[in-house]
């Protein structure tokens, strides 16, 4: 199921960024992305289950949330590292990246998320 | 009082009760500036130089030394510093022959040129309290981001020529591709837009003006919105990271707009800065060197796209990041090359960054055990001083040192 994924700024998210980049209250908060409830469906993903979120960049484990409004065709996910996975590292001429429109595939997977040291430890490597 | 550096509003009426050492209670914070207030005592970084941990003084050393020998060292964050850190910033780029460069190079630095350049009218939010009637928000969500934005500036105070408020006298709109909290907030008069759809909207907003039947969905809003916005006295619109990004590259467009709507009436934008004093290092090197950002000091003062982080990460043979979190806030193959450079890290906490750092200078938190000055998104400066006795430098005090160790 290909979707267009937005990042977005969560107050929670910003809280617990503020508080400790390394706690699991961030990655629960960070790790996340909202789907469209067709767009959960078509992609067989329920609330809560882990998701696959793939785009020509990188790809990253999160756990879904269904969003109460409809909004298919787009994915919110709040701005972290886990989303930064996914945003292209090539930029046009003004050198700002694309954060807020990536095209990614989203599928069901029993993989689990990454911690923030896991996302350290591949950025290394 | 105290000043909360959570966010560029800087929130100058915090009342905060201190026994001793430690914060017992606090008055007036929003969510993200109590998230600000109780870092004080999670997770702070540690003096470190190559994976030892050890004295401020020494890391101090090595990070003047390893400035000392490099050919093309880049200098980088700055958002979260006071104006005269940033002062010695620019100071230490200049001697260190550095690029430097802050976040607003992947935000909303176009805007933000703009706005200092004086290409677009802008005010203070003092202003918007008093005056401002007629206002958007677009590709933001200050209901999440500046949680006090709307109760302290700009929809819900009754100002001096406004004392109906928002029941009355306001009328505030949301352009956003997301029913975000502020969506809800506005619900009458928010305009869901696709992805990269402002730009379109700006062209049809254009064509009302000019009396022309513009080329959306629901021809009746739009028209219905414009005839709104001309009859302001004092418009101000509110971009944020959406608009930002939308129109990168592009910002002509959100400049035509804003001189079409001032060819009958007042319009003034104010950017929606996120970090506390991005604003300020912005303005502070402008005045120096004529440019807001993306400035080589190698050979005289260049500018330039190569001179952004983003570029920069992958030329560089040493970083310092100066309060600031570039391997968790860059896309990761770009986070990836800065990875592989040498880093020198000054943050009152442990991030992404100090845990791949050579260096890692521990910090005080400004506003909260540092003191110092700030530009609020606005470009009003605001002073504050240090509310506990701290056991760590400020960035200011760290960068003196190295200044004076180079």
């Amino acid at each position: 199921m290909r979707v267009t994924i937005v990042t977005f700024r969560d107050i929670f998210q910003s809280e617990a960024q503020e508080i400790d980049r390394f706690s699991e209250e961030y990655r629960k908060m960070s790790a996340v992305v909202f789907l469209d409830k067709s767009d959960a469906v078509k992609a067989g993903v329920k609330e809560g289950a882990n998701v696959l979120v793939e785009s020509d960049n990188g790809r990253v484990v999160v756990v879904a949330r269904i969003s109460e409004n409809a909004h298919p065709g787009l994915a919110f996910m709040p701005n972290s590292p886990w989303s930064n996975r996914l945003v292209p590292a090539k930029t046009d001429d003004t050198r700002i990246p694309s954060y807020k429109s990536i095209s990614a595939e989203i599928s069901a997977t029993e993989d689990k998320v990454p911690t923030v040291e896991d996302l350290l430890r591949e950025m290394v490597s | 009082m105290a000043v909360c550096t959570g966010c560029s509003l800087l929130c100058d009426d915090i009342e905060v009760s201190i026994d001793g050492r430690s914060i017992t209670r606090t008055k007036n914070l929003c969510r993200k500036g109590f998230g600000r207030y109780r870092s004080l005592t999670s997770d702070r970084s540690v003096p470190r130089v190559d994976g030892r941990q050890t004295s401020i003084q020494e890391a101090i050393s090595r990070a003047a030394e390893m400035l000392r020998n490099a050919r093309r060292p880049m200098l980088f964050g700055w958002s979260c510093s006071t104006l005269e850190a940033q002062r010695k910033g620019i100071e230490l780029a200049r001697r260190a022959r550095a690029i430097i460069d802050d976040t607003s190079s992947i935000c909303q630095g176009e805007i933000v040129d703009m706005i200092i350049r004086r290409d677009i009218p802008s005010c203070t939010l003092d202003d918007v309290r008093n005056y401002g009637d007629t206002l958007i928000f677009w590709g933001c969500d200050p209901s999440s981001s500046h949680p006090r934005h709307m109760s302290r500036f700009s929809y819900y105070p009754r100002g001096e020529k406004l004392q109906r408020g928002h029941e009355e006298d306001r009328t505030a709109f949301l352009i956003d591709i997301r029913a975000s909290p502020t969506a809800k907030i506005l619900a009458g008069n928010f305009v869901q837009i696709p992805p990269g759809g402002d730009s379109d909207l700006i062209d049809a907003m254009l064509a009302v003006l000019d009396g022309k039947i513009p080329k959306v969905k629901d021809k009746k809003a739009l028209i219905s919105m414009m005839n709104t916005l001309k009859k302001a006295d004092m418009g101000v619109i509110f971009p944020g990271l959406g608009l930002a990004y939308s129109l990168k590259g592009r910002m002509d467009r959100l400049k035509a707009l804003v001189d079409r709507l001032n060819e009958t009436t007042r319009y003034n934008v104010i950017s929606m800065v996120g970090h506390y004093n991005m604003r300020g290092f912005n303005q502070l090197l402008f005045d120096e060197t004529g440019f807001i950002n993306r400035v080589s000091f190698a050979d005289g003062v260049n500018h330039g796209p190569m001179y952004s982080v983003v570029e920069a990460s992958k030329s560089c043979d040493l970083a310092m990041i100066v309060g600031s979190d570039p391997i968790s806030s860059l896309p990761a193959g770009i986070a990836k090359a800065l990875a592989r450079v040498p880093m020198i890290t000054l943050d009152p906490h442990r991030t992404l960054t100090t845990e791949l750092s050579r260096v890692v200078i521990p910090t005080a938190l400004s506003g909260i055990e540092a003191g110092g000055s700030a530009l609020r998104m606005d470009g009003v400066r605001i002073e504050f001083d240090a509310i506990v006795k701290s056991e760590y430098p400020s960035d200011e005090e760290v960068l003196s040192r190295i200044l004076e160790e180079i």
